[in-house]
């Protein structure tokens, strides 16, 4: 008797103990987010910024007491499944997701082909994302009504913001190299006319393709045709093998734009000095005070994986994953709810204010960042501006 | 750029040098693993991504520059050559067996060790892709312009090459392995070690593609998926060069560089893929031992 007393003491006890350690949304039921990610297979090292902001945030959210469900905080847990780069394994996923797994919330996938691919999912359940890296004039044409895209590197718009900042500067020449893969293509489609309107002659241009290994003949005729500008359209790794043999070479252009790359740490990292000057693409930072959050979420990132966030897609991810939160915070998890909300709202981001018209962010303007001093400085346009353009100098 | 131009750029000549160096060493391990115990080891770009690997955290972990990591790499990549061939290849070439039987087993092998390769590097690295900085200063011979990183990387590419070359020239164990290429069963009849010798090719091959890991970590960003590319050059050059043929893979490695830098400099960068290739295809059909087939078939 004495012995079954002392056990009922003990575990009374024990529940009381394991009550006061346990968060307070331990009686919640989690919030349940899927998304399929490209963990393997060759957009494997794309998407790694978008994955590594997805699990920052949840981390984060958790450790804030959850996430504020109209009102409610109830603890986030994801749902994610490899999509092996393919985006017909991405809808099928989300299909699950929706019908098998039945999440709460979906996040999106890396990339234009992805996140295209899955809007006629979304419209067929009626089940919003929010969008992210994914940046083409067909999003627009497509009028999807259940995602929404945060960025302003809109190919379209981009060769006129980009033309606009050359004649700024006294561009009067340009050499014109593009990748042949979609996103570059379509930026140097509409460049070309931009650039013959504002009559800046190109004097040498060529396309080549992402299996490049070697620039030196590109290279040597852009410094022979000596041109005020050099326009380079490429991805991450031919960005990094044109900025090393433009140094080596030695390109004097004074204008020096180089499309997907120059964001991320990686490239800094592997360039070192010769990166300074050079314009890229991007419309973040975390040096505007007005933007609630920007600084903190850099050093939380930096904290987190020892280096700089990449300042186009981490902040893209970041941006959607606030505005999926404030929407639930505001309407719950109803899906009806939540489009109505995400499409009319505006939202705080650390990129400073969304709204979304169609599938577009109408307030974020097409920017570009510029590598000064190794960092990153936002140098178009002025209303977002975090220091002047300055002319690239050949050490 | 007119063709006089091209011809006549030394920055050009340059990076079709230093292109053929590279593929050349890399090529080198696969042509010999061919040659003597006739696997093809598709996940032989995987060792030189796991040598870039390897280098980039000596480099920004350790401090360890790649001119003095090369050699720590070269004899890790060694001892995975050594290990591979004791725990894995050694009881599959025991088996009795044709050759068509051995490629084909030893394809399904590497294929599968070069998925766990990749996989396992993007587990324990992560899939972002590496850089650093070594040796960027920019030295200049009149019109040629050359960063420090590249120009090492040719150099040691090139002595690599030559001491490969001398140790099959003159070395014992190099004249026996040349042996075992020619023909394994004679060789085995005068007295040759055989498995020695396997484990000697193992050794140099996958330690050369350790090095050739180091250059191309200098030289530009990689991935855990950076090996495919390199496998499919080397796999071009062994056969350009004819199986098994050590200086026949050196000579068409340069051959390989120089069709890739000048004709993409004659024509354009979209035609890199297409030039390759289709040489590639005319030498199979007109010349479908390699191209130096006569001059060394003894």
């Amino acid at each position: 008797m004495k012995t079954q007393s002392f056990f009922i003491k003990a575990a009374l006890a024990c529940s009381v103990l394991i009550g006061l350690n346990s968060p307070a949304f331990a009686q919640e039921p989690p919030v349940r987010i899927g998304y399929s990610m490209s963990d393997t297979g060759p957009f494997a090292m794309a998407s790694q910024e978008q994955i590594n902001v997805y699990n920052m945030w949840k981390d984060e959210v958790n450790a804030r007491g959850g996430l504020d469900v109209a009102g409610k905080k109830r603890p986030v847990e994801f749902v994610e499944y490899d999509n092996q780069s393919k985006p017909d394994q991405s809808v099928r996923i989300y299909e699950k997701l929706i019908t098998n797994d039945k999440v709460d919330l979906l996040l999106a996938p890396w990339g234009t082909p992805f996140q295209i691919s899955l809007a006629p999912v979304l419209e067929k359940y009626k089940f919003p994302v929010v969008g992210n890296t994914a940046a083409s004039v067909a999003v627009r044409q497509m009028h999807a009504h259940y995602i929404w895209f945060p960025t302003s590197a809109v190919p379209d718009k981009m060769a006129v913001a980009l033309t606009e900042m050359m004649k700024k500067n006294n561009v009067k020449t340009a050499a014109v190299i593009s990748n042949i893969l979609p996103f570059t293509k379509e930026i140097k489609n509409y460049l070309d006319p931009q650039l013959k309107k504002a009559g800046i002659t190109v004097k040498y241009e060529t396309e080549y393709p992402p299996s490049i290994k070697d620039m030196t003949s590109i290279v040597t005729q852009v410094k022979n045709a000596k041109p005020d500008a050099v326009l380079v359209l490429s991805y991450p790794s031919d960005s990094i093998l044109f900025e090393k043999q433009a140094s080596e070479i030695g390109i004097s252009s004074p204008f020096q734009f180089v499309a997907v790359g120059p964001s991320t740490a990686a490239f800094r990292q592997a360039v070192g000095k010769a990166a300074n000057g050079t314009v890229t693409l991007g419309h973040w930072s975390p040096d505007r005070p007005e933007w609630k959050g920007a600084k903190a979420f850099y050093d939380d990132y930096v904290a987190r994986y020892k280096y700089e966030p990449d300042y186009l897609n981490a902040p893209l991810a970041y941006m959607s994953l606030q505005i999926l939160e404030q929407a639930v915070a505001k309407v719950g998890l109803d899906k009806e709810k939540l489009r109505q909300t995400i499409s009319t709202d505006t939202f705080d981001t650390i990129d400073g204010k969304v709204k979304f018209e169609g599938v577009e962010n109408v307030i974020t303007p097409t920017a570009f960042l510029q590598i000064q001093n190794g960092k990153l400085q936002i140098v178009w346009p002025e209303s977002i501006a975090t220091s002047q353009f300055q002319p690239k100098t050949h050490p | 750029m007119s063709f006089i131009e091209v011809l006549s750029s030394s920055q050009i000549l340059f990076a079709a040098l230093l292109t053929g160096a590279i593929y050349a060493i890399v090529a080198v391990g696969l042509n010999m693993v061919y040659g003597t115990m006739r696997l093809l080891n598709v996940a032989h770009g995987d060792i030189v991504m796991i040598g870039a690997y390897a280098a980039y955290w000596l480099f920004t972990q350790l401090g360890i520059p790649p001119v003095a990591s090369m050699f720590v790499v070269a004899i890790f990549c060694a001892l995975i050559g050594a290990a591979l061939y004791k725990l894995l290849l050694k009881k599959m070439l025991a088996r009795p067996g044709d050759v068509p039987h051995l490629e084909a087993r030893s394809l399904l092998l590497f294929f599968g060790l070069s998925l766990l390769i990749q996989n396992l590097v993007v587990s324990l690295q992560t899939a972002t892709p590496r850089a650093y900085q070594y040796m960027d200063h920019v030295y200049r011979i009149s019109n040629l312009a050359m960063t420090g990183n590249r120009l090492l990387a040719l150099l040691v590419a090139f002595f690599l090459c030559l001491a490969i070359a001398a140790f099959l020239r003159w070395n014992i164990f190099g004249l026996a392995l040349r042996a075992v290429i020619e023909r394994t069963d004679a060789a085995r009849i005068v007295g040759v070690d055989v498995e020695r010798v396997h484990l000697i090719s193992l050794v140099i091959g996958f330690g050369a593609a350790g090095v050739a890991g180091v250059l191309l970590s200098m030289m530009e960003q990689f991935s855990p998926f950076m090996g495919f590319s390199l496998t499919i050059a080397a796999f071009i050059v062994v056969i350009l060069g004819g199986l098994g043929n050590i200086a026949g893979g050196f000579a068409a490695a340069m051959i390989l560089g120089a069709i890739e830098t000048y004709g993409v400099a004659l024509t354009s960068p979209n035609m890199r893929s297409i030039l390759i290739y289709g040489v590639f295809v005319l030498a199979l059909i007109l010349l479908p031992k390699g191209l130096f087939h006569k001059r060394f078939k003894k």
